[in-house]
Parts: C-alpha cells; sequence; structure tokens
C-alpha cells in the first residue's frame, strides 16, 4: 500500500509551488498571488484550499477592527506553514527558475 | 453622472449574484465563510480594477472574469479532510475494494430478493408437485382439454366401483364467480376491483389431496374449520390481487351469494391443468351441484401405470347403461425448470459464449517468469476465482429480482425472463472480469490507470500504436495494441525501475514492498527505453 508523502518529498504541480513561492515572497492574499502569478482566481483560490487541506499553508482572519478603519470588507491572510516552507525548499530545487519569478524582494514593493 | 452611477450599481449587483451564486455549491457549514472571503477580495479587485469608481469596460470584464472564478472555486470545494482524501486514493483501483464493490452488490442484491414478495412466492412455491400418475380423464379425441366433456353421472359411476387402472378421481367444473362486496380482513381491502369476476373452480374436496399438492401458507385451523366452504387462490391471483400477501389465508370473499374462506395459494402451471383458473373452490358436492360436464383427474395404479404409453392410457368405460365409452388419460406431469436449474443452464451458455464476446486470454502477464513471484501469481489467480465466485450469485439474485420481482408477469414469462437475464449479466459480468484482470498490475494487482493513445493508426504495422496505462503504485506499464499484429498481437507489461520513481513520488510508490520484484533495468518489449506519455 502506498504511503503518504512527506512534506519534503511532495511533488507539487508548477501553479502550486508558483503559489507557495508568492506566499513565502510576502504575497499573503488571494489577488495579490493572482496579481503576482498572472494566475486567474478559479485556479489559485482553489489551489489554495487545496494547499491548506495538506497543510502546506493556513488561513487567518484579519482583526474586524482594521477592516472598519479602513472601511472595507474583512480579508483573509495566508501563511506558509512548516512543513509547506520545507516543500517550497523541495520545488525550487525541482523548478529552479521560481525564485527568479518571484523573488522575495518584490514582496516589499506591495 | 446618474447613468454611470446606475451602471455601476447594477455591475455591483451582477458581481455579488455570481459570487451568491456559486456559493450555492458550496457545503451550507462552509458557505457563509466562502462567501466572504470572496466578497472581501472583490472588493479589493473592484478598488482596483475601477479605481474611484470610473467606468472601464476592461476593468468590468476582468472583474467579472474574477466572479467567474468563483464557480470553479465552489465547484473543487471538497472541505473533507487530506487523510480521508489519501485514504480514498490509496485505495483507487485496489482488489480489495473491488471485492468490496461486488460484495456489496451481492448482499443488495440478496436483499431485494427477499424484499420482493414474488421472489420469495417463487422460492417458497417451486419445489410443489404434483403426485406422479395422474391423468386427466376425457373423451378420446378431445386431448387438448378445451372443453369438459365428462358427465357428473360418469364420475359417480367410476368412483363408486373398484377400479383396476385407478385409485382415485376428482372431479372439478369451471364457472365464472363475480365477487362481490361484503370482504373481510386487512389483505381483502387491496382487490382491485371488488366485483370483478373470477374463474372459479368448483372441486371435489379431495381434490389436492390427490394432486399431493399442499395449499401453501394455509393455515391448519383454517383448513380443518368447516364454517365456509375453502377457497385455494391461484398464484397469480394472490399475486395479482393480494400484492402476494403470505397472511392472506383465512380472509374471506365472497362470490356471488356465497361467502368462501381463503384457505391457501396453489402454484400457477405446475398442475398441468386446462384452462385458466383463478380459484379452486372445495366442496365434497362439487359433482352433484354441477350442471354441465367437467373435467376428472384420477390416479393410476401400478397397473394403470405400466398401460401409460406416451403419457397417455386408452381406457374404455362401462357406463351405467351397460354401453361402453372410450376415453383418454392424459398425463398431468409436467416439466418446468426450477429457477436454479435455468440459472445453471443459463451460465453454461454464457459460459461457452465468452470466447466470443471477449478474449479470454488474460495478457502477457509474465515475459520473465522470475521477475513475480508465486505467491504474486497466486494472488493474481486468487483474486480472478473471488470476482467469478462473487460474480455467480449476484447473477441469480439478481436474476430472480428481475424475472420474479414483477408479479404481473406470468410464470412462464417469468421463467423465460429469468433464463435470458442470467445469460446476459453473466456474460456482461464475464466480460467484465476479464477485461479487469487484464488490467491489474501483475505486481500489486491494482487496477493499471491513466491511459494514453499513442502512435498513430495509420502507422500500425510500421510502429507502435496503441494505448499505454500505468500501475497508479509505479510497478508497471501496460501496453495494449489496437490492432492486434502478428508481432504484438496481445498486451504486454513494461516493469519499471526506480528510474520512474520521480513520477510517483507523491504517492508513495510501492518500491519498498517486501516481495517486489528486482529491477535491474526495464524491461521494455519493444525493444527499448520508452518514456511516459
Amino acid at each position: 500500500m502506498a504511503n503518504p508523502a512527506k512534506p519534503s518529498e511532495a511533488r507539487l504541480s508548477h501553479t502550486a509551488a508558483l503559489i507557495l513561492q508568492a506566499l513565502d515572497a510576502g504575497f499573503v492574499y488571494g489577488f495579490s498571488i493572482m496579481e503576482m502569478t498572472g494566475l486567474p482566481s478559479g485556479t489559485v483560490y482553489p489551489a489554495m484550499r487545496r494547499l491548506e487541506q495538506d497543510g502546506l499553508i493556513h488561513s487567518h482572519w484579519e482583526r474586524q477592527s482594521i477592516a472598519d478603519e479602513e472601511q472595507r470588507p474583512q480579508r483573509k491572510y495566508y501563511k506558509l506553514t512548516a512543513a509547506g516552507k520545507i516543500t517550497l525548499e523541495a520545488s525550487r530545487r525541482r523548478y529552479p527558475l521560481l525564485e527568479r519569478l518571484i523573488p522575495n524582494e518584490e514582496a516589499k514593493t506591495v | 453622472m446618474k447613468p454611470s452611477l446606475n451602471w455601476d450599481w447594477a455591475q455591483r449587483l451582477l458581481h455579488f449574484g455570481l459570487l451568491r451564486s456559486a456559493s450555492l455549491m458550496v457545503p451550507g457549514t462552509h458557505r457563509e465563510e466562502w462567501l466572504r472571503e470572496w466578497r472581501g477580495e472583490l472588493w479589493h479587485v473592484q478598488q482596483a480594477c475601477k479605481p474611484m469608481g470610473a467606468v472601464s469596460g476592461r476593468g468590468e470584464r476582468e472583474v467579472t472574469a474574477f466572479c467567474l472564478g468563483a464557480f470553479q472555486d465552489a465547484i473543487s470545494f471538497k472541505p473533507a479532510s487530506s487523510q480521508r482524501k489519501i485514504l480514498s486514493i490509496e485505495m483507487e483501483g485496489t482488489a480489495s475494494r473491488c471485492l468490496l464493490v461486488l460484495g456489496a452488490i451481492l448482499v443488495a442484491s440478496y436483499t431485494v430478493s427477499l424484499l420482493l414478495p414474488g421472489v420469495r412466492a417463487e422460492q417458497s412455491l417451486w419445489p410443489r408437485r404434483v403426485n406422479p400418475n395422474l391423468v386427466l380423464i376425457q373423451e378420446d379425441g378431445y386431448n387438448n382439454g378445451s372443453s369438459p366433456t365428462i358427465s357428473p353421472t360418469q364420475f359417480r359411476s367410476w368412483s363408486g366401483r373398484r377400479q383396476k387402472y385407478f385409485d382415485g378421481f376428482a372431479f372439478y367444473t369451471v364457472t365464472r364467480e363475480t365477487l362481490g362486496p361484503g370482504l373481510e380482513s386487512a389483505g381483502l381491502q387491496k382487490v382491485s376491483a371488488s366485483n370483478a369476476a373470477w374463474r372459479v373452480a368448483r372441486a371435489s374436496s379431495n381434490f389436492f389431496v390427490l394432486l399431493g399438492l399442499p395449499a401453501e401458507f394455509a393455515e391448519p385451523a383454517v383448513m380443518a374449520g368447516g364454517d365456509l366452504p375453502k377457497v385455494i387462490l391461484s398464484e397469480t391471483v394472490w399475486k395479482r390481487e393480494f400484492s402476494a400477501d403470505p397472511h392472506v389465508a383465512g380472509s374471506t370473499v365472497r362470490f356471488g351469494p356465497r361467502v368462501v374462506r381463503i384457505a391457501g395459494v396453489a402454484p400457477d402451471g405446475s398442475l398441468g391443468l386446462p384452462g385458466r383458473v383463478d380459484a379452486w373452490m372445495l366442496d365434497s358436492d362439487a359433482d352433484k351441484e354441477s350442471g354441465g360436464a367437467g373435467y376428472v383427474v384420477a390416479h393410476l395404479t401400478a397397473i394403470g401405470a405400466a398401460a401409460m404409453w406416451a403419457s397417455c392410457v386408452h381406457i374404455t368405460a362401462n357406463e351405467p347403461d351397460e354401453s361402453q365409452d372410450d376415453l383418454m388419460g392424459v398425463s398431468l406431469e409436467e416439466w418446468r425448470p426450477a429457477p436454479r436449474t435455468l440459472y445453471l443452464f443459463a451460465v453454461f451458455l454464457a459460459l461457452l459464449s465468452v470466447p466470443a464476446v471477449t478474449s479470454v486470454s488474460l495478457g502477457e502477464y509474465s515475459p520473465n517468469p522470475l521477475r513475480i513471484s508465486w505467491t504474486r501469481r497466486l494472488c493474481l489467480w486468487s483474486f480472478l476465482c473471488a470476482k467469478i465466485l462473487l460474480l455467480l450469485p449476484i447473477v441469480y439474485f439478481l436474476s430472480l429480482d428481475l424475472a420474479y420481482g414483477l408479479t404481473t408477469i406470468g410464470r412462464e414469462r417469468a421463467s423465460l425472463l429469468q433464463l435470458v437475464s442470467s445469460f446476459a449479466i453473466f456474460l456482461a459480468g464475464m466480460w467484465w472480469v476479464l477485461k479487469d484482470q487484464r488490467q491489474r498490475c501483475p505486481v500489486c494487482i491494482r487496477c493499471v490507470a491513466h491511459p494514453a493513445q499513442v502512435g498513430q493508426a495509420s502507422r500500425t504495422f510500421l510502429d507502435w500504436n496503441g494505448t499505454e496505462m500505468m500501475c497508479m503504485s509505479g510497478h508497471t506499464l501496460l501496453h495494449v495494441p489496437c490492432v492486434p499484429t502478428s508481432w504484438f498481437g496481445t498486451q504486454r507489461w513494461l516493469y519499471l525501475d526506480p528510474s520512474w520513481r520521480f513520477l510517483f513520488a507523491s504517492s508513495g510508490a510501492g518500491w519498498g514492498m517486501p516481495d517486489s520484484p528486482t529491477f535491474d533495468r526495464p524491461l521494455d518489449p519493444l525493444g527499448g527505453n520508452r518514456w511516459p506519455h
């Protein structure tokens, strides 16, 4: 019988790896990942839900007071888990261009 | 400015409507949070694409495209835990899952057969057969039994004298009786038309004793009770009018002015008597009350049985007026195969027909016998046997359900339907069993998947053209030729070496299996290393 993959062994699709890389680079909500990766919403959100189910990322709602202060709806943020970071490292080895596509420095501009 | 504002609101309404519609596909427990996230994101998208409420065709399209993406998210939204997902993937295509499904079908078909009254009745009524050496006596020349020919006087004359050829007689006539009102008991409320005309046979009280056919569902108290005349329903009427109610005995019905009590049910067909009869009314004075001719059933003695020839016996009867009458006794024994016999016959026929619908070859399992251990081969064959063993009772119970589940069709048609359905289901089942077996990985007995069409049809005889499928655990690759050729007539297995492992890392391929074959180098039936497509 097949064994569940260890995080470091998990092989992600290029899309999933892109999303992880974007999250790691500081793009922490769906729309910013869409803008960064160029992927449509119908791809990004389902992929993020799968990643969350697999324990590679986790989400949390921002505080209501922050949203009220800025007069906008509350927003959901995503963050890499420890397993997600390990998987991302493995994915970077598999997709060497990943870091060049979304360098970590870009997050500073968002 | 005002039209622009209206347009903006219309757009917002459209986008919100899209999100709300998509949210209907999300499970209720997660719907609110799902919608909250999308609405929050939509606000940011609108801000980015239509800053300061500006009207922009491109911006509108982008926002709409964003909202349409919600449908994809909603469709793929599965709150199931990852553990369940992994379990589901691990179970997919496995031998145990296949056997579990077959077992579930077997249990379901057996349960249905227990629930259907028609099937229950067939199984309980079938073993009944009339006594041997019973004949129906008729005037010579009326062998088809189309009309009654024996007068009550003749019957009384014969039954009152000691006979050399016969040791028992019973008389009956068939009349039409109108089922009247005044029915008792819950069972009779099911009668479809209370004033329907039934064909009622008024028979001697020893009729069923002579036939050796105990009435089914008859209760001893009802049979022994003498308060009302007793009626034995035919199986067809019992099924049609009483929905095969097993508690029908003891109920009363009214035939014209006479109230009678239902004593039991007689099976159709096996009586072999002429004419369709809906009910048998047992009456010791049946012959006296009968105004016209009737039918006589007689039991042959050993001497009479010896005189039988071709299921008939010629009789010369001495009439009370000293004249002689030529009569014919026709055997009542009717051969009708039991459901089990029909089933076995159909299965035998289907087995003979299997090569006509599919190849009985299981494909080239092991070009090199050293690669697969004998325990694996034993497992493979055991799995095939288990599938066939499960298929056999499934076919039996499904054919019973189909043939006898409908209580409105006659017994002969039901038998034919059982024969045909047994044959068809078993043939289809064997086709599936063999097809499934050919697609089982010889290493893990798991079904191969991800079929890929490779090659070109126009190059069948020059190059490879067919379908390739891969073991989901990463052990093997199956090549199935599109058109069998002399050099590639049947499917072949390619055993994958660890260099293919990168494809299966996420599913934890079974290279670590204790009895996995050794993979020194890939065995390619096409004579070279091939890459996945």
